[in-house]
């Protein structure tokens, strides 16, 4: 079947979108969050056919859960519960009833002002989970490690930047990896009772903020960075210090990748310049072992023969998330729309 | 702050009186207040005593009032428009731009109906809205904008029909006739359900005769035949004579391969048929069949005599034009149009004025009357731009010259500035103004730099916005403002960091700012960030300035005193350091002077202490005792080594 992309719009700004897995059926809810509206919400949405018979989908909201400040970042701590970033410093893990979708969001922990400037606001600019820890970064610089589960602040490490964070992703439980305003990033074990990173190094000469941070699913060494500039950055952590391929993508920031869930190959990111591509990572993520026992990457002239696609038309506004699951994506948009693309092959 | 929203009333009374009175509730200012504007339609009313010396009234309670103009369009319903009607309009502008080298129209045609189908979308999604709606005040403001969506659909695409679409021989009657069908169905329903039913005596049915005459003025002669058959009498002489004259009716088509002479003689003669038969009194049984007749020959008075069975005259203009002068091109429709709308003294409706300019072919007028319409200028924003890309709009002032183009940018500007105003739709309106070059841009930097930026996030998304249009001072600004507001929290990190992207003399600030701390609570800021810092350093003297001196406490710290020494003579030297650092930089030679290897050779000291007593007055004199005593010491010693011989001597 063709590729179908079809936009709804929702009158506010999507910044996150996530699909709610499923048991033995296909997906069918989501969430969203919105940003940069008078009130800004995070919503549970269904597809469906207004008419039986019809193919096509429309996304229809179950409810609404209005917070302060905008949705920065939402990521699952279990299946039916994901944490929720906010700029005005608060994370929350809210709660969505597996059984009632339609039932309001449920509250189940809520830091307040987890980043602050004393008295001041603060944004919590992003987190990340794993296996219900949550991490969180805010523009104070600092990293806080939650509990999902408990709902207790487990290790907090202040000043971990002097300037302000703004992507975060757990390597594995006792490490993290930070990007902020800069682009410098640091690696910090969590075991360590030190304030100091166990590793750093820079994204790219440009000194702009790294925008996000993914690893690998297969191979948890190999950590991508998105940039502001719009460039993709690959490191093999057992060798840091120069990121191993560092690539002009996008012409402007990088706003979220996702490796394809089914397969591991596959990467998918979105920009601020309104573009959807898809990327055939084989190559980039392949190393070798030569003679000496030298772990070789990709040679330089091969990135030339690199596969990239563009997923859909570009839009005029910035795409500012997109989750995929299967041949199913879904993208939020800055033009107060959601897109949902169906029939993707991977 | 004591802010309110509250309902303003307008004050009914002359509707065309261009100012307007509102009355504040209560008597909650005093006679004398202030006023000031804030961004956008907005501004705040506050008390202001002007009575100095007295006690201020007690009965006063201050409060302030926001005043903000009610804008329809950012309802959430209508946002979806909005941005919908945004991407389509970008597309107008990219294919206006092609179609510089080669003809574009059909590119156009298909925008200007995904125009129409973003409208139609829309009223759809206000009548839902509306059925679902239980207030009765909701209810009635979403039935008025449906009202208003509605009229706008109706006179966008008599628009395209009329100056948009690239008509065949710009014989217009089919797309007329097309356009009444499709926004005024009368009798549709009961047509379909009479030929459905197919049963003979369906006259009956109170309605039959209205139906028939209908579908005949709405030039369906196919539908208005079957229906006379399914008239009791349907196989008498009357209605097979009327039901030959429908069915010999000539029908002009541009490819039918006769020229438009030689249809008007036959059009003409079947005319004149008609009109014999109807003179020859054989349908004098059947009024309505001769109504039926009269019509078909162009009857002013049959028309008259129909025209109170309608709402508008809109309904039988296709018919009117349909058997009076079916080849009649597109400017020639005036006419129809004044005979029709004076058929009924009806009231005249701003939808009336609209549809008559429109078929005068006064686009002038046309928007003129389309800025009446209360929907912020978004039908008439959109509708100018696509008339002005396709060439169509001409419009002269009173001096004769030509204002087309400053008549479009006006109103997308216009339009532009008042999203602007709105939290989210502000890239939006940021996009109409960019299209509109040089006051466009120059607004949108005014407009952005007053945007209020909460977060970094925010600031990174406004700057890639601007970037991409261009406004180069609109990305120094914003990183300005937050650098500066960083630095007034005392986050000197992030001074630093957004003065390296304002690319200005804020970076100068912050690392003063740096060093002045340093000096004061001696603890270096924002190390990892000077450490790694590249070419953002050259920006400012002080900046690099600062950078080396973190560098050297870096080689300081790592224990290599030797490359620590030689950067810090190099930063003595250099004499860059500003005024208030030089007690520091002189102090921190010190640890170096005292320490068991010499660190600096004779030469370096000799300069530490040129600098020393060239700056005697940043020290105070028991600290700079203290370092002459250092400074001779070291000298002894190292002059000393020297001067045995090694290498180091001859420097």
């Amino acid at each position: 079947m063709p590729l179908d992309v079809q936009g709804t719009f929702v009158s506010q700004k999507i910044n996150k979108i996530r699909w709610i897995a499923e048991d033995y059926v296909e997906t069918k809810c989501f969430f969203t969050g919105s940003w940069d509206d008078d009130v800004n919400s995070v919503k549970v949405w269904t597809l469906e056919s207004p008419h039986e018979e019809e193919e096509i989908e429309y996304p229809r909201q179950l409810s609404e859960y209005p917070v302060e400040g905008d949705v920065t970042q939402i990521k699952f701590t279990e299946k039916n519960k994901i944490a929720v970033s906010l700029s005005n410093g608060d994370v929350k893990v809210l709660e969505v009833s597996v059984y009632d979708k339609q039932s309001p969001l449920r509250e189940i922990f809520h830091w307040k002002k987890m980043h602050n400037y004393g008295e001041q606001k603060c944004s919590c600019t992003s987190l990340d989970t794993l296996e219900g820890d949550i991490a969180t970064i805010g523009e104070d610089g600092n990293v806080h490690i939650l509990s999902g589960r408990r709902g207790e602040i487990m290790r907090t490490i202040s000043g971990a930047d002097s300037c302000s964070l703004h992507s975060i992703c757990f390597i594995k439980h006792s490490e993290v990896i930070t990007g902020n305003l800069r682009g410098h990033m640091k690696i910090w074990d969590l075991r360590s009772t030190e304030n100091k990173p166990a590793a750093s190094f820079l994204l790219a000469g440009d000194e702009l903020a790294a925008t996000c941070i993914i690893n690998h699913p297969t191979q948890p060494h190999i950590v991508l960075a998105g940039s502001e500039s719009g460039s993709l950055a690959v490191w093999d952590l057992r060798m840091n210090t120069f990121p191993t391929s560092l690539v002009n993508a996008h012409t402007a920031g990088v706003s979220e990748m996702q490796f394809h869930p089914e397969n591991p190959h596959m990467l998918l990111t979105c920009s601020v310049s309104g573009e959807l591509w898809d990327w055939n990572m084989e190559a980039m993520t392949k190393s070798s072992k030569d003679q000496n026992n030298q772990v070789t990457w990709m040679p330089l002239e091969d990135k030339k023969s690199m596969m990239v696609n563009s997923v859909i038309p570009p839009l005029s506004k910035a795409i500012n998330t997109l989750h995929c699951d299967k041949g199913r994506i879904l993208c939020g948009a800055d033009n107060e729309a959601i897109y949902l693309v169906k029939n993707f092959k991977y | 702050m004591n802010t309110s929203n509250f309902g303003l009333e307008p004050l009914r009374g002359k509707a065309s009186a261009p100012a307007k009175t509102f009355i504040l509730p209560d008597k909650c200012v005093s006679k004398h207040f202030g006023c000031a504007w804030g961004q956008g339609n907005k501004f705040t009313i506050y008390p202001r005593s002007q009575t100095v010396n007295k006690s201020t009234p007690k009965a006063l309670d201050n409060r302030l009032f926001n005043v903000r103009q009610d804008v329809l369009l950012f309802t959430p319903i209508l946002r979806k428009l909005v941005n919908e009607s945004n991407g389509t309009f970008l597309s107008l502008q990219k294919a206006a731009e092609a179609s510089k080298t080669n003809d574009n129209q059909v590119e156009f045609l298909k925008l200007s109906r995904q125009f129409r189908s973003i409208i139609r979308v829309c009223t759809e999604g206000l009548q839902e809205a509306a059925s679902k709606e239980e207030d009765g005040l909701a209810k009635n403001s979403l039935q008025s904008y449906i009202t208003i969506f509605y009229s706008i659909e109706c006179i966008w695409h008599l628009c395209e029909i009329l100056f948009i679409d690239n008509i065949p021989g710009d014989i217009v009657l089919p797309y007329l006739l097309e356009w009444v069908r499709f926004h005024f169905p009368c009798h549709e329903q009961t047509a379909a359900g009479l030929l459905e039913a197919c049963e003979r005596g369906s006259e009956e049915n109170a309605e039959y005769w209205d139906t028939v005459v209908g579908m005949v003025v709405q030039g369906r002669v196919d539908v208005a035949r079957a229906l006379l058959k399914l008239h009791s009498a349907g196989e008498s002489n009357e209605f097979k004579l009327v039901d030959n004259s429908l069915r010999s009716m000539p029908v002009y088509s541009v490819y039918g391969g006769i020229s438009t002479g030689e249809f008007t003689i036959s059009w003409k003669h079947w005319q004149a048929e008609c009109r014999s038969k109807l003179s020859s009194r054989v349908l004098a049984s059947q009024p309505n069949l001769e109504l039926i007749m009269r019509i078909i020959i162009g009857d002013y008075t049959a028309f008259e005599s129909i025209r109170s069975k309608y709402s508008s005259w809109f309904d039988i203009l296709g018919g009117w034009v349909l058997f009076t002068a079916p080849w009649s091109r597109r400017h020639e429709l005036g006419a129809a149009a004044a005979a029709c709308a004076g058929m009924a003294p009806a009231p005249r409706s701003h939808l009336d004025d609209m549809v008559r300019a429109l078929l005068e072919g006064d686009l002038h007028q046309v928007i003129h009357e389309v800025q009446q319409i209360s929907d912020n200028g978004w039908f008439a924003t959109h509708l100018t731009d696509i008339l002005y890309h396709c060439g169509k709009l001409k419009v002269l002032d009173k001096h004769q010259t030509n204002v087309t183009s400053r008549l479009r940018d006006s109103l997308i500007l216009e339009y532009g500035s008042l999203l602007m105003e709105h939290k989210s739709l502000w890239s939006v309106g940021l996009s109409y103004l960019a299209s509109c070059p040089p006051e466009g841009p120059r607004r949108a930097e005014l407009l952005l730099e007053r945007m209020p930026v909460e977060t970094e996030a925010k600031a990174m998304r406004v700057i890639a916005e601007a970037k991409k249009h261009g406004l180069t001072s609109v990305v120094s600004s914003v990183s300005r403002c937050v650098c500066a507001r960083a630095q007034a929290g005392g986050r000197l990190g992030g001074a630093l960091c957004w003065a390296a992207r304002a690319l200005v003399a804020g970076a100068a600030r912050a690392a003063r700012a740096c060093l002045t701390q340093y000096a004061a609570r001696a603890a270096l800021p924002a190390q990892d960030l000077l450490l790694t810092a590249g070419s953002a350093m050259l920006l400012s003297d002080t900046l690099l300035f600062l950078g080396k001196y973190c560098d050297f406490h870096r080689l300081y710290k790592s224990r290599e005193f030797k490359k620590a020494g030689q950067l810090l003579v190099s930063l003595i030297t250099s004499k860059i350091a500003p005024d208030y650092f030089w007690e520091t930089l002189l102090l921190d030679t010190l640890p170096l002077l005292e320490s068991d290897e010499p660190v600096f050779t004779s030469n370096d000291t000799y300069e530490i202490m040129l600098c020393l007593e060239l700056r005697s007055s940043s020290l105070e004199g028991e600290k700079a005792d203290l370092m002459r005593l250092a400074l001779a010491r070291n000298l002894a010693r190292t002059s000393l080594a020297e001067g045995d011989g090694t290498d180091e001597g001859g420097q």
